[in-house]
Order: C-alpha cells, then sequence, then structure tokens
C-alpha cells in the first residue's frame, strides 16, 4: 500500500517497504541527501528532519508512520520556516558560516534541524542549556564549542 | 525489513492485528535498531502510537495513570514540579537523548526484555507502580515487579495499556551513569529510589536498573535503609557497600560487570540527594 505523506511541501508517494527507515527513502528515494545516515541508531543526530514540525529522527522512524506527515528536511527547511515566519534557522545557519563552524559537515544538517526548533522556544539560552539540547546531536570532528559560539551569535543576532 | 506495518487507531484494531500475527511497534527506537545489532525484522508490525487511549496521562486527586505510549518527553514534562514523582520525571527526562525522548515510550522501556537499561523501569519500581494490559482473557493489572517477573509468557498475548502510581506524599530521586555525558549512552547502571513514611516509619522503595538483565528492587539495602536511626545520602552509600554481593551482573561491551555493581554505591548517593530537599547532589 502506498504511504503519502508532504514532503518539503510537496506530495510525496512511497510504494515500498513501509518498516524502511524514513532516512533511507529521503536519501534513496528522494534523493535529499542533506538528511545523514550516520549511527542508524539515534544517537548522532545526523538524520534529524522535522515531522509535523517537530525534530524526528529519520533513521529510527519507518516510513510507514510519515503517512500523512509533513516532513521536512533540511533542503525545505529555509522555505517551511519562511511559511511560519520563523528567522531562527535561516540566521542559525549564517551563524554556521560566520563562525567557521562547519569542518567535515555531517552533523551540520542535524544540528541546524534540531537547534533551529528549539531555539525558537528558548530564545534566552545559556551555553549549558545549548549544550543539553546538542545531546544526541553528535560532531565527529569535536568542534561541539565552536558550534556553541554561533548559537550564542545566533541569539545574540535575534536579540536573545 | 518487509511486511506490512498497520497503523492502529484502537486497542481493539492492534489486538485484531496482533492476533493475526503482527508484532507491536511503539516508538520504534528498539525495533528500528534491530539491524544494528545484527537482528532480522520480518513480518507484519502494528503501531501503537496513534492509538489515543494508549497516549494519554491523567492525573487525580489520589492517582496518576500514564498511557502506555505516552513518551518519555511528554512523561518528564507533564511531572515536572511534582516532587512526589520527581524519580519518574529525572528518568524520563534524561534517557538518551531529546531526540529519542520524544519517540520513545513507557509501554516500550516495560515490554522491550533485551533492554536492560531502560531508565523508566526502575523508577516505576521504585514508586511501586501497577501495570495494566489487555490480553485473552480481559483486562488485567498487577505490581511493576510480577509483570517484569512474567513479562517472558505474558507479553505474547498482552497489550499494556497503561500504568498507574499512587499519589502520596513521598519523595524521589534518580541517578544515572552514562559513559559519557553526549550522545545518549545506554547507562552503565541506574539506583532510583523513593521515601515515604506511614506509621512512624520510614518506608524506602530502592530500584536497580541495568546492572542485572532486568531491572529489580534491592530489598535487603531498602530494609537496611528503612533501619537507620538517621538516613543520609552518605550512609545509604556506606550501607550499600554491604550488599553489593547481591549482584549477579551482566558483562556488556560498555562495561563489565563488576563496575556496573562498583559504581552503585555512589548512585544510591546521588540518588538520595536528589530525593531529599536540602541535599548536595553532584
Amino acid at each position: 500500500m502506498a504511504i503519502v505523506f508532504r514532503l518539503n511541501g510537496e506530495a510525496y508517494r512511497h510504494e515500498g517497504d513501509p518498516m524502511a527507515p524514513l532516512v533511507d527513502v529521503l536519501r534513496r528515494g528522494a534523493g535529499l541527501t542533506g538528511t545523514k545516515a550516520v549511527c542508524r541508531e539515534g544517537f548522532c543526530g545526523a538524520c534529524m528532519v522535522h515531522v509535523d514540525g517537530v525534530p524526528k529522527l529519520a533513521c529510527l522512524m519507518p516510513v510507514g508512520l510519515a503517512g500523512g506527515c509533513a516532513i521536512t528536511t533540511i533542503e525545505g527547511l529555509g522555505g517551511a520556516m519562511q511559511r511560519l515566519g520563523e528567522r531562527f534557522p535561516d540566521a542559525l545557519r549564517q551563524a554556521f558560516i560566520d563562525e567557521d563552524v562547519v569542518q567535515c559537515g555531517m552533523c551540520f544538517p542535524g544540528m541546524v534541524m534540531s537547534l533551529g526548533a528549539w531555539l525558537a522556544e528558548h530564545p534566552r539560552a545559556g551555553r549549558a542549556e545549548i549544550k543539553e539540547a546538542i545531546l544526541g546531536n553528535a560532531c565527529r570532528c569535536s568542534g561541539y564549542e565552536r558550534i556553541v559560539d554561533a548559537v550564542m551569535l545566533c541569539l545574540r543576532r535575534m536579540g536573545g | 525489513m518487509s511486511g506490512r506495518l498497520i497503523v492502529a487507531s484502537s486497542i481493539a484494531e492492534a489486538r485484531a492485528a496482533r492476533e493475526a500475527g503482527a508484532a507491536y511497534i511503539a516508538g520504534g527506537s528498539w525495533v528500528m535498531r534491530a539491524p544494528v545489532r545484527g537482528e532480522t525484522v520480518s513480518g507484519d508490525h502494528v503501531a501503537l502510537t496513534r492509538v489515543g487511549e494508549l497516549s494519554r496521562i491523567d492525573i487525580s486527586g489520589d492517582r496518576l495513570t500514564i498511557g502506555a505510549a505516552v513518551t518519555h518527553d511528554a512523561i518528564a514534562g507533564t511531572l515536572a514540579g511534582m516532587p512526589e514523582f520527581g524519580g519518574l520525571a529525572a528518568a524520563a527526562g534524561k534517557s538518551a537523548n531529546p531526540a529519542i525522548r520524544r519517540v520513545a515510550t513507557l509501554g516500550g522501556n516495560l515490554c522491550t526484555i533485551g533492554f536492560a537499561a531502560a531508565d523508566l523501569v526502575p523508577a516505576l519500581l521504585a514508586l511501586d507502580a501497577e501495570v495494566t494490559f489487555v490480553a485473552t482473557n480481559g483486562l488485567q493489572q498487577m505490581p511493576v515487579e510480577r509483570f517484569l517477573a512474567q513479562r517472558h509468557a505474558l507479553l505474547p498475548d498482552a497489550l499494556v495499556t497503561a500504568v498507574h502510581l499512587r499519589r502520596a506524599p513521598r519523595l524521589s530521586g534518580h541517578a544515572r551513569l552514562p559513559m559519557r555525558k553526549a550522545g545518549g549512552d545506554y547507562p552503565v547502571a541506574i539506583v532510583s529510589v523513593s521515601l515515604g513514611s506511614g506509621n512512624g516509619e520510614r518506608h524506602v522503595r530502592l530500584a536497580v536498573g541495568s546492572v542485572e538483565p532486568t531491572a529489580r528492587r534491592w530489598t535487603c539495602l531498602e530494609a537496611a535503609l528503612d533501619a537507620l536511626s538517621v538516613l543520609s545520602p552518605e550512609a545509604g552509600a556506606e550501607a550499600a557497600r554491604a550488599f553489593l554481593g547481591d549482584f549477579a551482573p551482566r558483562n556488556g561491551i560498555e562495561a563489565p560487570g563488576w563496575y556496573r555493581v562498583e559504581v552503585l554505591p555512589v548512585l544510591v548517593r546521588r540518588a538520595l540527594a536528589l530525593a531529599m530537599p536540602g541535599e548536595e547532589s553532584d
């Protein structure tokens, strides 16, 4: 049976295994490779997507549970947030660039997907809270302090 | 992975799919990791996350009921600021990582037999929780301790629907030791404690998770703590050292069994400190 969901604002239809991890459908089926498949057990956060606006791990979500949902990947985040009038993800991406955060780039999409949603609810967060929020988003280059620097810069720019 | 995924909207629908051979799936955080563990997942599955009856938390004057499909994140959010359930709130709010907590469920923690490090289970043991489940012979309820002992036999037929906790003037705490702070590793060992009183006596409930294959109460330590003239985190840790031989610990890739036992006194101290107002926790 086909599974139909909204993917970055457009209808998407999956005809295969309903227990396939959503991350594989996004990467192999939809060609959206910004969502990374790394640990495949929920520890690294590189596969983070938004499901109906909530950050979820695409490696642990069977695509069958995406039926009827709105899925947003890093590729569609700008558009989705613009529709909601939300500016944090764009500001966060710019702060990552300005602080020269990105090293290998594997964690970057997942970090933005996790933090973009979280910052909107925590505009006055401090470093400790930010570190708590990115538990589960692993940077294999171990550049955590610079990531936190970028988030703090983003918050300052947004008036937090 | 292959087979159908039936998304149930009622308990009856979920039970019917199970009777037709489908396996239950809640948050999916265990079954979706099966390939990483070298296990094969096949056959049909029935998802429980859209069954409204399983996704509710009801708080009354004397009872708290948590549906089996309620996530750790929802439990932590709802119980925040309720000191009697502080241990359970901490167990739910500190497990794994934020993204896992948004999908992992109460029922998943109780029913995943191979998951020794489930945070909610020792917290429920320490709070004398009762488990409700639906089986062929109807709705049943039993203490979580008995459910854990019998779940191998029960689970082929039973669908856990909720957990019930009595509201009472007590304090509780939960301490866990992960191998590192980041990432959300499985804890090496977990200690949950609740401190109640009645008839002028202290009633300590203390449960240990992740040390043996299934979490359980540490009853000999409970009795020793009940008998102490003054209970403090340090006194609790000192008492715990006398009962370390009570465990048959499991070895694992993240820690050998002896280490899981050796850290228990420290975790007892931390759990007690978290439960006792005014005590300093580290």
